[in-house]
């Protein structure tokens, strides 16, 4: 019965792990830019959905609807801005871009919102549902399904519509999209506009799980690298297989050899993968 | 091209005379913070409590060394949550910043590891927040620090619980792997064997863990009376939420250090009702101080003036921190580090944080640290009898 609860929690932590990691892997994958941001706008998508709820009574769930197209905007504005410019230059010079800016939102933050630790507390509380012995609390249940939904939505995207096939296109070459006719700055800036819109909806989502507070952004993005390295760059059904790997993985490391070691596990897995996999669970040989 | 190198030497040169003109009219005190990073709120509590004291003396004409009044500054630097980064910020406040005295970075870990460099400049030292006894047994004589040993909260605790309910006999404890987190932990550990109880359950958590599901699920197995669990404010907010999520409940539970916050109650809402804590100060105690807060009612009173807020314990130690090594100061009549480290090792008098004293390895001995109760959003002192506000109540859902 233990087995099963830690499994339960372990798949529902990883569909939340799944959300946080979806996007930053396709801006990797897509644009070749670590995005260090992504951690600190899953943060600011987090006080969205705080102030929407204590101050407009706004549902975390409903909040969701007014995150995703706020943060497109704001992802699409700042890679057709700034990060547009220095698209070419060698992938250190836009980490340490992403990087700059992070420093700068997340000290914005700091600023504007204070050190002090927050939670959206919701009343009433949605509870938890029991299926025999088991338990599961229905927040998480929900966030998660509703985290699996977006990133399959997201995976429709780029599967069926035209602008996802472009971005696919673009992702495997530059140069022949190009001369097919992609406006590749364009594709980019709509990559970086959906990475951004992933991060502000789990965002919304796990302020109602996780404490908020300006600085635990880089817990988010450390998530997001492991699952990227475990799933596959790229590629959105590898972030959710990674993600559900690494929540049950840390979930069963924590029953057998101590919640100590949940942590430290996931980042031998990580140098496991790179040492026997390199390309991630899903990820395609020879593409980087 | 001249001139700008003329201006620039010409400002270093006012700067260099504007240190040394102050450097005869001030006390400055060096305090390593982690400002920013995942401390950074213990450091905004630890700047109000110096800043507050400051502000004081420097109003009242400034700290009083012999004939002379000197006014204070206390030099801030931000070690990042860094713990390294906290050793090298003490070493360069006291050799750069040319500090007469140090308030210790946030917490036992950081304390313990910078002062060494403390120790070895011979600058008198002052912990507001390092309980440990691990962090004071190193032989050192220049480290002095506010809060009583570790036992000295779960022992009243122990004692409260088993009273209160003797049925309660199997002990759960769940620690941040973490210097203070864990040393309390081991503390409870004792305690509870002592009084004959049985700790079922004793695991770490790692620093920065995002989910104890599994941890707090094989608690749950044990059928746990008393769930102990220690950490800071973030780590026990979730952690606090995980337990509701698993319909894990207990007779008694209890949380150090964060139920002394009103944040950590803000952000568990309806669930931080009935749980315990332990800290070592209360702005209910009730002293008649000498410093220059005076009695404790007076400091809570100029807090809130100036903060909005009530204090904490932690606010509240780094104020008393400024106050006693005002007093030390005073007494010495000099800032000479040699003469005030003696008037600190022999200090005897009573503060609005309580009385202060001294033992040997410099950690103070003579405080009752009040064990308190979340009850009606609000925590509630339940020990000492002399300041009790209400009695222990059984059942945290």
């Amino acid at each position: 019965m233990l087995v099963l609860q830690v499994l339960a929690n372990g798949l529902i932590l990883g569909g939340l792990y799944a959300c946080i990691a979806a996007g930053f892997s396709l801006v990797w994958g897509v644009l070749n830019i670590i995005n260090i941001l992504h951690g600190s706008f899953i943060v600011l998508g987090g006080y969205l959905a705080f102030f929407a709820y204590s101050i407009a009574g706004i549902h975390p769930f409903a909040s969701i609807l007014i995150a995703a197209p706020l943060f497109f905007a704001l992802g699409y504005a700042l890679q057709a801005g700034l990060i547009n410019r220095m698209i070419a230059a060698p992938v250190l010079l836009t980490l340490s871009l992403t990087f700059g800016l992070d420093l700068m939102l997340a000290n914005g933050m700091l600023v504007a919102f204070s050190a002090d630790f927050r939670k959206i507390i919701l009343d009433p509380p949605l509870g938890v549902l029991s299926v025999g012995p088991l338990v599961v609390p229905v927040d998480r249940l929900t966030a998660m399904i509703l985290a699996l939904a977006l990133t399959g939505l997201l995976y429709l995207l780029l599967a069926r519509s035209r602008i996802g096939r472009a971005i696919v296109a673009v992702r495997m070459d530059r140069e022949a999209a190009a001369l097919m006719g992609v406006n590749v700055k364009r594709i980019y800036a709509v990559t970086f506009g959906l990475g951004s819109l992933m991060a502000g909806a789990s965002g919304a989502l796990l302020a109602m799980i996780f404490p908020i507070s300006p600085l635990v952004g880089p817990a988010y993005l450390g998530k997001a690298f492991v699952i990227c390295v475990l799933g596959g760059l790229g590629s959105v059904p590898g972030a959710m297989i990674g993600g559900l790997a690494l929540g049950v993985v840390e979930s069963f490391g924590a029953l057998w050899l101590g919640p100590e070691y949940a942590v430290p596990l996931s980042f031998t897995l990580l140098i496991l993968v790179l040492i026997v996999r390199p390309s991630g669970l899903l990820g395609k040989r020879g593409y980087e | 091209m001249k001139r700008p190198i003329a201006g620039a030497a010409l400002a270093a040169l006012t700067a260099v005379f504007a240190v040394a003109a102050s450097a005869q009219d001030t006390i400055r005190v060096g305090a390593p913070l982690p400002m920013t990073g995942p401390l950074s709120p213990e450091a905004v509590k630890q700047q109000r409590g110096y800043n507050l004291w400051a502000e004081t003396a420097n109003a009242a004409g400034g700290v009083k060394v012999g004939a002379k009044r000197m006014k204070v500054e206390i030099v801030y630097v931000d070690y990042q949550s860094n713990t390294p980064r906290a050793v090298q910020a003490a070493e360069k406040l006291i050799t750069q910043d040319k500090v007469s005295f140090l308030f210790s970075p946030f917490g036992s870990g950081a304390t313990k590891a910078a002062s060494g460099v403390s120790e070895k400049y011979g600058v008198p030292t002052l912990a507001a927040t390092a309980s440990s006894a691990q962090v004071y047994d190193q032989g050192y004589k220049y480290l002095f620090g506010t809060f009583t040993p570790n036992d000295t909260l779960t022992e009243p605790l122990s004692d409260i619980v088993r009273k209160a309910a003797p049925g309660v006999h199997r002990v759960a404890i769940l620690a941040r792997n973490d210097l203070f987190p864990l040393a309390i932990a081991q503390e409870m550990e004792k305690s509870a064997k002592k009084r004959g109880m049985s700790v079922v359950y004793f695991e770490k958590y790692a620093i920065g863990t995002l989910d104890h599901a599994s941890a707090l699920t094989q608690i749950k197995a044990q059928a746990p009376h008393w769930i102990f669990a220690t950490g800071y404010t973030n780590d026990l907010v979730l952690m606090r939420k995980q337990m509701a999520d698993l319909k894990l409940e207990a007779p008694v539970i209890t949380m150090i250090a964060a139920p002394a916050y009103q944040e950590w109650i803000d952000a568990t809402g309806k669930l931080s009702e009935n749980v315990t804590s332990a800290a070592w100060w209360h702005p209910a105690v009730r002293y008649k101080g000498k410093d220059l807060f005076g009695s404790t009612e007076s400091f809570v009173k100029r807090f809130q003036a100036k903060y909005k807020t009530l204090p904490d314990y932690a606010e509240a130690s780094a104020a008393a921190a400024g106050a006693i090594l005002q007093m030390a100061i005073e007494k010495a009549g000099t800032i000479d580090p040699a003469k005030v480290r003696n008037a600190l090792a022999s200090f005897n008098e009573t503060t609005f944080w309580g009385p202060v004293k001294f033992g040997p390895t410099g950690q103070i001995v003579s405080l009752e640290p009040p064990v308190f109760q979340i009850q009606g959003g609000k925590p509630t002192v339940i020990h000492p009898a002399a300041i009790r506000q209400g009695e222990l109540r059984l059942g945290v859902k």
